[in-house]
């Protein structure tokens, strides 16, 4: 799986709008000529068939799914690597492209998803991951039995937090009532939320 | 130019040698070193915290200042004597008991190292007996905890109570994601940083300075 990060989208992520410092894009160049190297992305999904211990997001849909991507240890090592050597800057703007390169991931993940669920005859579908509005964390423990992949390698703490950290899990859900799915719009950091490319 | 001005350059710009070096050579014009402190390496990393509060600078560019404060730091400490005082105030940090998200508890650590506080950092997923027992080792005067998620926000509030319960003089700063004033005050915490230049601000407020 090639995952881009474009230096735009990693400078306006930072907070850039314009012109930039020339040492600043430099080192974004830098570290996302780091990326090849650092990400090596997994995926994995299943539908659920069983109604055993359903989260409350699921109930009344017609088809359900739980997903979870990671980018893998590498690239966190990388930036704790860069904060250990004192070079907090170059970390920070390697943990930002990381952040992107995930959501990416999980986007195309997403995108198998709807079209496994296009293929059963489902159009609309909302996701949602464990943290947001309705799904708590202890959630995390039901997804990832029922993706049930070793090879995924993530693993979850005692606090249910996904180890590597630069990963993503969600359930999707298809058919019945979508009502209440969720926006980030509605939230109050929406303006200057840094979770959103 | 005044060599304190140049000093006062190179941190807003973040030149961390060039730092060095300046403050290198107003040692050995025989400058003062609270001049070159107060004047050249604070007053300058306390506009670029302004400005970044304003968002005007993004946090690169606080990182690289905060380095070229420190480099300047480093060879200023020789000059004060232990009754001196070089350092702000002290500050335990850590990310809250459950939370592994260390990122922008690091980036607030080095900033508040970079303006002149000493930094007890803890890690992630710190105890609250673990904080109490940093920040009694180390006579801090401040804790700042930072939590990603909501499901470890209330060992924030158990940090609290056990320094009520101990009646022990720490004051308390928390931030993230989750966090918000009004959790602040239902947790009895001193303050809340929004981000990391709020968080200096509130921690130079608790202390007075």
């Amino acid at each position: 799986m090639n995952i881009q990060v474009s230096r735009e989208d990693l400078l306006k992520q930072i907070g850039y709008k314009d012109s930039p410092l020339p040492r600043l894009l430099g080192m974004a160049t830098d570290m996302l000529g780091l990326l090849d190297n650092l990400v090596e992305p997994r995926q994995a999904f299943r539908e659920i068939q069983d109604e055993k211990d359903l989260p409350a997001f699921l109930r009344g849909a017609v088809l359900k799914y739980a997903g979870a991507v990671t980018l893998g240890p590498k690239l966190e090592n990388k930036a704790k690597d860069l904060f250990d050597r004192g070079k907090p800057a170059e970390a920070y703007i390697l943990d930002v492209a990381g952040s992107i390169a995930v959501t990416k991931v999980s986007n195309i993940l997403w995108n198998e998803i709807r079209e496994d669920a296009a293929a059963k005859g489902f159009k609309k579908g909302v996701r949602r991951t464990p943290g947001c509005r309705g799904i708590d964390l202890e959630t995390q423990k039901y997804i990832f039995e029922r993706i049930d992949e070793p090879d995924l390698g993530i693993e979850l703490t005692s606090s249910w937090m996904m180890v590597p950290r630069k990963s993503l899990s969600f359930l999707a859900r298809f058919g019945g009532n979508l009502k209440g799915s969720f926006s980030c719009k509605g939230c109050k950091q929406y303006s200057d939320c840094t979770l959103r490319v | 130019m005044d060599i304190i001005k140049e000093i006062y350059d190179a941190v807003m710009e973040g030149k961390v040698d060039e730092a060095a070096s300046r403050v290198q050579q107003a040692l050995n014009a025989k400058a003062e070193a609270n001049d070159i402190l107060d004047k050249g390496l604070i007053a300058a990393m306390d506009v670029v915290g302004e400005k970044f509060g304003e968002g005007e600078l993004f946090i690169p560019q606080v990182l690289w200042s905060a380095k070229a404060m420190q480099a300047g730091m480093d060879l200023l400490k020789p000059h004060f004597s232990s009754t001196d005082r070089t350092e702000k105030g002290t500050v335990v940090i850590g990310t809250a008991k459950g939370d592994i998200h260390d990122i922008g508890k690091n980036l607030v650590a080095i900033m508040l190292e970079g303006s002149g506080f000493k930094v007890a950092d803890l890690g992630v997923d710190v105890t609250p007996e673990r904080f109490i027992e940093k920040a009694v080792e180390v006579k801090a005067d401040i804790i700042a905890m930072s939590a990603l998620l909501t499901t470890t926000m209330p060992s924030m509030a158990e940090v609290v109570s056990l320094i009520k319960t101990k009646n022990l003089p720490f004051r308390v700063i928390i931030g993230g994601a989750p966090v918000d004033q009004s959790f602040c005050q239902e947790i009895g915490a001193d303050a809340y940083g929004m981000d990391a230049a709020d968080g200096m601000r509130k921690i130079k407020g608790l202390l007075g300075r």
